[in-house]
């Protein structure tokens, strides 16, 4: 790991991540692979990587983003959408 | 320079295309591009440039030579800036996502250079965690520069496949193997045709002669029958032969594509809005040499509309006629025409959105009096979703043809021509609409 490590919570979990990268590549490479219930109560997750299909919209410090498309911030509160959040 | 304001959405080889040809001719030039880094899927960039994905040279000279062209122009780069929409009296929304802000440009003209849309045939779960399209699984491997940890399975139709596969053995985690939906044989006869195009011949035996060192099987006529998730939070996938026969692999993921299509959704019309061009794949499937060529002319076009001087004559059109035929020559080693309608069982998921499945579409089908595709979207909800039908519309269509007989109803049919649909908070609304964009210029 040539980068200083900078971690950020995901449903209070804490999650490792590299300068630059996305919220969803940092879940990946820590296992995360169900992302809660998503807006539509199907499941969120990561698919297209594009923002194309929208299903890995989480709420990042209560704003909802895609994970795919949203740089990982070194603090951020990221939170499944969905039974969590309403 | 002072002249018109013009604005291209999209950083991939189309866009930055199209801004170089405007900025040539005087234009006053903005490229947005919604990720963090520029190339768009086929040239993205690593977020560490020690970490990246191997990609064949003369797509690494075809993104070099577009790279430094753009920073030796006066383009005005920002990443991280989405495309929100047009609104009826012509000024175009963006949103600056590292800053959590909509500002408003006003521009002359719209270049919309968005990619393509991937396209992925419903099979039984394929909307479980888990399984992505391929191409969200390479532009993920080419921004961290690591392959998908543990199993991986590849499966569909298309030389993003083996493409895919070649780097996951460069990056050290081989897939389990690579289904290809296509039988039909790749005879030395077949490689010939390709001749006229011997780019395409040389990129293939750059993906194909390491999967054969690594002992990676492409296995044609090949394809998922089905996934299902675990108790242990795997997946079991079902895949079947071209002699129908049936065999069962648990795997970690799934990266699942059957080609690309253009990309319709975007900016409606708007008699007095922008001039509004669409440039590579998003207007037409053609690949990242045609998408330079296909960006060069519409930046051609909005200098034409505008009243600038034409630029001399070149062999820019002819290109994208060439890379058209060797498109087609291509495609025929593939089958981009997913499963068979009647071998997918009612509880296929149809809509990834919203979990509608294909029995629902099915009942809705059987009714005496036929419903229209509006119908079909407004009360079985299919393509009401937040992909707005971007995944399911074509599929739905298909099976509404599969059912009823007759040719398939367009996908503009069934959800017309909206803006992208995005999650923009109110906030970032309610903040002064600035004319202008802080100084964030990324790389």
């Amino acid at each position: 790991m040539t980068n200083f490590p900078q971690t950020f919570l995901f449903n209070g979990t804490v999650v490792p991540f590299e300068a630059g990268e996305a919220i969803a590549a940092a879940l990946d490479r820590a296992g995360v692979v169900s992302l809660g219930d998503g807006q539509d109560g199907c499941g969120a997750r990561y698919f297209c990587g594009v923002g194309a299909c929208q299903a890995c919209v989480v709420s990042v410090d209560g704003t909802r983003m895609e994970a795919c498309l949203t740089l990982a911030r070194e603090g951020q509160q990221v939170r499944s959408i969905g039974s969590v959040e309403r | 320079m002072s002249g018109p304001e013009v604005l291209v959405i999209g950083g991939g080889p189309a866009g930055i295309a199209a801004a170089l040809e405007m900025a040539r001719a005087g234009l006053v030039v903005t490229l947005c591009e919604q990720a963090p880094r520029l190339g768009g899927a086929i040239h993205r960039q690593p977020n560490n440039a020690s970490r990246r994905v191997s990609v064949p040279r003369a797509q690494r000279r075809r993104w070099q030579a577009l790279s430094d062209a753009l920073a030796a122009s006066p383009v005005e780069v920002l990443c991280q800036h989405m495309f929100v929409g047009v609104e009826g009296n012509g000024v175009v929304l963006i949103e600056d996502r590292a800053n959590r802000r909509i500002f408003m440009r006003n521009p002359a003209a719209l270049v919309l250079a968005v990619g393509g849309v991937e396209r992925v045939a419903p099979v039984p779960g394929w909307h479980l965690p888990g399984v992505v399209s391929a191409g969200g699984m390479q532009v993920m491997m080419k921004s961290t520069g690591r392959a998908p940890q543990g199993d991986v399975l590849i499966a569909g139709s298309g030389p993003l496949l083996v493409a895919l596969a070649a780097q996951m053995v460069s990056l050290g985690n081989p897939p389990v193997a690579v289904l290809e939906r296509s039988a039909a044989p790749v005879s030395p006869l077949a490689a010939a045709r390709l001749l006229e195009a011997p780019a395409y011949l040389v990129e293939a035996a750059g993906y194909l002669l390491p999967l054969v060192l690594a002992g990676v099987r492409w296995r044609r006529g090949a394809a998922v029958k089905s996934i299902e998730a675990t108790a242990d939070g795997r997946l079991s996938v079902t895949t079947v032969d071209s002699g129908r026969r049936e065999r069962r692999l648990v795997v970690d993921r799934v990266a699942l594509h059957d080609g690309l299509r253009p990309n319709s959704n975007g900016a409606k019309a708007s008699s007095s809005g922008p001039f509004v061009v669409s440039a590579g794949d998003c207007r037409e499937v053609l690949g990242g040499v045609a998408a330079i060529a296909d960006g060069r002319l519409a930046g051609r076009a909005v200098v034409a509309h505008l009243g600038g001087r034409p630029a001399a004559a070149d062999a820019t059109e002819a290109q994208l006629v060439r890379e058209r035929r060797a498109q087609v020559t291509l495609n025929g080693f593939f089958d981009f025409s997913g499963p068979d309608p009647a071998e997918l069982p009612d509880e296929t998921v149809v809509c990834r959105c919203e979990g509608r499945t294909l029995g629902q579409l099915r009942s809705i089908l059987a009714a005496a009096d036929p419903v229209s595709p509006r119908e079909i979207k407004l009360n079985g909800r299919f393509g009401m979703g937040a992909c707005q039908g971007r995944f399911c519309t074509e599929w739905v269509a298909s099976f509404v043809a599969h059912q009823r007989g007759g040719s398939p109803p367009s996908v503009a049919e069934f959800v017309g021509n909206r803006w992208p649909v995005k999650p923009v908070s109110v906030s970032a609304f309610i903040e002064p609409l600035a004319p202008h964009p802080p100084s964030n210029q990324s790389e």
